[in-house]
């Protein structure tokens, strides 16, 4: 039973490393955690390009704040 | 991470946000809302489902700006993944791939320029980066190696040193086999080599598929010869192998560096250019040839149909050379291309030409039943897949003769404008000799898988229908001769045809046949009385009818007495019409004794009308195809001997009549009796003689002939029978009845001993003439002698006494000379008679033989004959020498 949990366990952590690199491969600028949140919502049942949209305009706007903080700085 | 697992999306979402701006989470709420506002209005989701189209749209993505070397390592991702087991991914992937998807042309530029990333990872990706811009093929592979065991948090030392920990067993493998998946062994992505010669102690031993081998300077790779190759599989040539013409084979530049092996190799998979281009030339020559025919374009059709196979697995090759080059990466050692693969790929497709070209090769200028022929008989091989090949090209290319067949035999029909069939038709032939002339075999063009004798009743179903049709202007459609059945529509229905040519097949033949001929003899019989025409023929030129015949000669003696040239054809039918209306001949059927007629043949000076006269017969429409006129020809002379013996039979029967009668007037001149006796002698003789022709003629010729042509008309199943029985009838009457060429001299013979009679009744006649004058001319005077004593006078004056006697003298003087006129008559009779005989003994036909047993059967003539007297046994089986 364990190791059947532990080989559970690899092949997820192997999936995820997959994803990971074709994420990195396609210059996403997500990383482990930000993968993994975004999985589970998908498996949830997000809509991935609703999601993509999200994560984009976060980005746009931590980007916008950051040239202002930078601004006032 | 299995914390989030149970985690609600809500509070995902906020720690993503989190992540992504680095801001607390109080921060982020006016994001949160947006972002939720965002998910929740996005409803229908468009998935790709298919992996394969998101990857190659990443991929060209990645192609688009130049990304080379990290689409290779997509590829290399996207193998693993599809590879793995995991069920989660290959169900969301396409999900995923949608993120990346969509993600990708915003972040478009590549990762060391990429700043705005969460400062907690950015060291983590600036080392990446760092690394990337060495070598970037390995580098990944240790990060990911890193991800695995080290969490999210980068540890850039482990980067380098790069020895796995041996926490996860499973991770060290999969680590591993990465690494060799990433061995370069192609040429171009080689700069990769150099990195990983810096790694030696990377993981387990490496378990490389491929042998590096040292190169020689310039040497060919096989890479490159592989390339080659597959452009000499369509018949082009490649750079190192090129077609050379004068050895008609495929050589490879001797300037070119290759060593021995991939040169044999090289060779091998060359023939099967070589073959491919004899296949190609054979097609595109017969493609253009117009004249080729249905079976020779369906021959290539087919051909073109397993070139078609050919260019789909050369396809599939190239293909396969193609995912190569862009991978620049070999990736997994069972699809890569070596000579040694292509060698076992190309074995089955190697054979399958192989067949094809030896069929070219013996198909060469062959067309129509032909060509059928040839493929067939390759078919006879024990190797099943070359018969199975075989057989589908037989089953293709024999379908346009099958169709042809069943339209013939079924319709009578032949379209043949390239003269594939093997029956065929010859335009010029009119309808009277359509039987005979107008189609036949054309035996080079029967396939050999079907049997000379069901050809033979392909012809004849066809005839007959055909002569239904035009002759007898019979259109009854097939359907009604014949059960309709289908023809061989599809080639699948003639492939199951071939397999079962005896059976079914022959079958179908048969059923054809005999309905069609019973159809065809039933229509003659009863529309066109072929039967009873038949007995016509015999009853009245073979002379069948005697009461008739009698009646008519009777008439026609006084008439044909007269010269030849004096005679009308008007009278003479006027004489015939009285003879039928006086016999029973009246009581045949209307039919045939309208066509029963005079006819006069050529007058030659000196002939009296027995010569010239002849019976005729009309024939027309499907009945001349049984009587033709060579057989009506036949019947004429055959007519023509019939008619002269029964002439002397008539001859002696007068002469016969007329001793009978005048025997007793003549008793009274006691110096005629010699006379009259040699005449009685003669005559018997030569009744006898005729009498034993007659009963040789009528009963061992006529009768017997005819009695096996009846009996194989009854049983004949097609017409083809009766004209062959009906011609057989008349070869042999004609053979018996001596006016073949073999019985010239027999038919001289007995032509003179028939002169020898006519001269014997004219001799006779005035004999006879004679004496009865000169009886007349004594009871005349016997007469006045009485009478004058019944007057008183004297019977006779001394004078008259004297006159009487003078007259007797004279009278009794001339017999002497008609004694002698006799003798000599007799004896040149004889003469003739023996030497008949003779003929007769040497003859080759037994029935003649005997005949002349008959004719001596007292050894009367062999007495006088010695040439008679060896006995028969000698002269049997002996050719007639000179005797």
């Amino acid at each position: 039973m364990a190791s059947a949990a532990n080989t559970n366990l690899n092949a997820v952590r192997e999936t995820m490393d997959v994803l990971l690199e074709i994420s990195r491969l396609l210059n996403t600028g997500l990383d482990m955690e930000s993968l993994s949140i975004c999985v589970r919502l998908c498996e949830q049942g997000i809509n991935p390009e609703a999601l993509s949209a999200v994560i984009k305009e976060l980005r746009k706007a931590s980007e916008t704040l950051k040239a202002s903080e930078n601004c006032t700085n | 991470m299995a914390t989030l697992d149970q985690k609600s999306p809500n509070v995902l979402l906020q720690s993503l946000c989190c992540r992504i701006t680095g801001k607390s989470e109080a921060e982020v709420a006016h994001q949160f809302q947006y972002a939720v506002r965002v998910i929740g209005s996005n409803y229908a989701p468009t998935i790709e489902r298919d992996e394969f189209l998101v990857s190659e749209k990443i991929k060209k993505e990645c192609n688009r700006v130049r990304h080379t070397h990290s689409h290779t390592f997509f590829s290399f991702f996207s193998y693993k993944v599809l590879d793995s087991n995991t069920s989660i991914i290959i169900k969301h992937v396409g999900n995923y791939g949608a993120l990346f998807a969509q993600a990708l042309p915003r972040d478009a530029h590549s990762t060391p320029f990429y700043c705005t990333r969460p400062q907690s990872l950015a060291l983590g990706y600036g080392e990446r980066s760092a690394a990337l811009s060495a070598s970037v093929g390995t580098s990944g592979i240790s990060s990911l190696g890193v991800y695995t065991l080290n969490g999210p948090t980068a540890t850039p030392q482990s980067l380098l040193a790069g020895q796995p920990p041996q926490s996860a067993a499973g991770g060290g493998q999969p680590l591993g086999s990465r690494l060799a998946w990433a061995l370069p062994v192609s040429c171009s992505p080689s700069s990769a080599l150099a990195p990983l010669a810096t790694r030696p102690a990377l993981g387990p031993p490496v378990p490389s598929s491929r042998v590096v081998r040292p190169r020689r300077d310039g040497e060919v790779s096989e890479a490159a010869l592989v390339r080659d190759i597959l452009y000499v599989f369509q018949g082009i040539d490649g750079k190192f192998i090129k077609m050379s013409a004068q050895d008609n084979c495929y050589k490879i530049d001797s300037k070119v560096v290759l060593c021995k092996s991939l040169r044999d190799t090289s060779s091998r998979l060359a023939e099967l250019g070589w073959l491919h281009n004899k296949v190609r030339k054979y097609t595109d020559a017969r493609s253009l040839d117009r004249a080729f025919g249905l079976v020779g374009q369906s021959f290539c059709a087919s051909l073109h149909q397993e070139l078609k196979e050919y260019y789909r697995l050369l396809s599939v090759l190239h293909s396969q050379l193609q995912v190569e080059d862009e991978q620049g990466v070999i990736v997994c050692s069972e699809s890569t291309l070596t000579l040694r693969r292509l060698l076992v790929w190309m074995y089955d497709p190697k054979s399958r030409l192989k067949t094809l070209a030896a069929l070219v090769d013996f198909c060469q200028g062959r067309k129509g039943g032909e060509l059928a022929s040839a493929v067939h008989s390759y078919g006879k091989t024990g190797d099943p897949q070359m018969r199975a090949l075989v057989q589908h090209i037989l089953s293709l290319v024999s379908h346009p003769i099958l169709n042809f067949l069943y339209r013939w035999i079924y319709d009578g029909e032949l379209e043949d404008t390239y003269h594939e069939f093997f029956v065929a038709s010859d335009p010029n032939v009119k309808t009277d000799r359509l039987w005979h002339d107008k189609y036949s075999l054309r035996k080079s063009m029967i396939p050999s898988f079907i049997t000379m004798d069901q050809a033979r009743k392909v012809l004849l179903i066809g005839k007959s229908i055909n002569f239904l049709h035009q002759v007898c202007h019979d259109r009854t459609p097939p359907g009604k001769i014949t059960p309709a059945s289908k023809s061989a529509d599809t080639p699948k229905d003639a492939a199951e045809l071939l397999s079962d040519l005896e059976g079914a097949f022959q079958e179908k033949i048969d059923a054809a046949y005999f309905d069609t001929s019973k159809y065809l003899l039933d229509v003659l019989n009863r529309n066109y009385l072929l039967l009873e025409h038949l007995q016509a023929m015999r009853r009245y030129l073979l002379l069948g009818q005697g009461d008739f015949i009698r009646h008519l000669m009777d008439l026609l003696k006084p008439e044909l007495v007269r010269p030849a040239t004096t005679l009308y054809q008007h009278n003479l039918t006027g004489i015939l019409e009285t003879a039928v209306r006086a016999t029973n001949a009246q009581y045949d059927n209307a039919e045939i004794l309208k066509r029963l007629d005079v006819r006069l043949l050529e007058v030659s000076p000196g002939d009296t009308g027995w010569d010239v006269f002849s019976l005729d017969y009309h024939v027309d429409g499907p009945i001349a195809t049984v009587f033709t006129r060579e057989c009506m020809g036949h019947y004429l002379r055959v007519f023509n001997f019939l008619w002269r013996a029964k002439r002397m039979e008539y001859t002696l029967t007068d002469i016969w009549k007329g001793q009978m009668c005048n025997a007793k007037l003549l008793k009274t001149m006691p110096e005629l009796s010699g006379v009259l006796h040699q005449c009685h002698i003669l005559a018997s003789e030569m009744v006898h003689f005729i009498h034993q022709m007659q009963y040789y003629i009528t009963f061992e010729v006529l009768e017997c002939s005819w009695d096996e042509l009846w009996n194989r008309v009854q049983q004949a199943q097609d017409l083809d029978h009766i004209i062959a029985a009906h011609d057989m009838f008349l070869d042999s009457v004609i053979s018996r009845c001596l006016l073949d060429n073999n019985s010239r001299s027999l038919l001289t013979q007995l032509r003179a001993i028939f002169d020898q009679i006519i001269e014997f009744q004219s001799a006779q006649d005035s004999l006879y003439r004679s004496a009865l004058e000169e009886l007349a001319l004594r009871l005349q005077f016997e007469e006045k002698k009485q009478q004058r004593e019944d007057e008183g006078q004297w019977g006779v004056t001394a004078e008259q006494v004297a006159e009487e006697k003078k007259r007797i003298q004279e009278f009794q003087d001339t017999i002497p000379k008609m004694r002698s006129q006799l003798r000599i008559l007799t004896h040149f009779y004889q003469s003739i008679v023996q030497q008949f005989l003779v003929l007769l003994m040497t003859s080759t036909d037994e029935s003649l033989r005997f005949l002349s047993f008959r004719l001596d059967f007292n050894e009367h003539y062999r007495a006088r004959e010695p040439r008679l007297r060896a006995s028969l046994g000698t002269n049997w089986g002996r050719r007639p020498s000179n005797i």
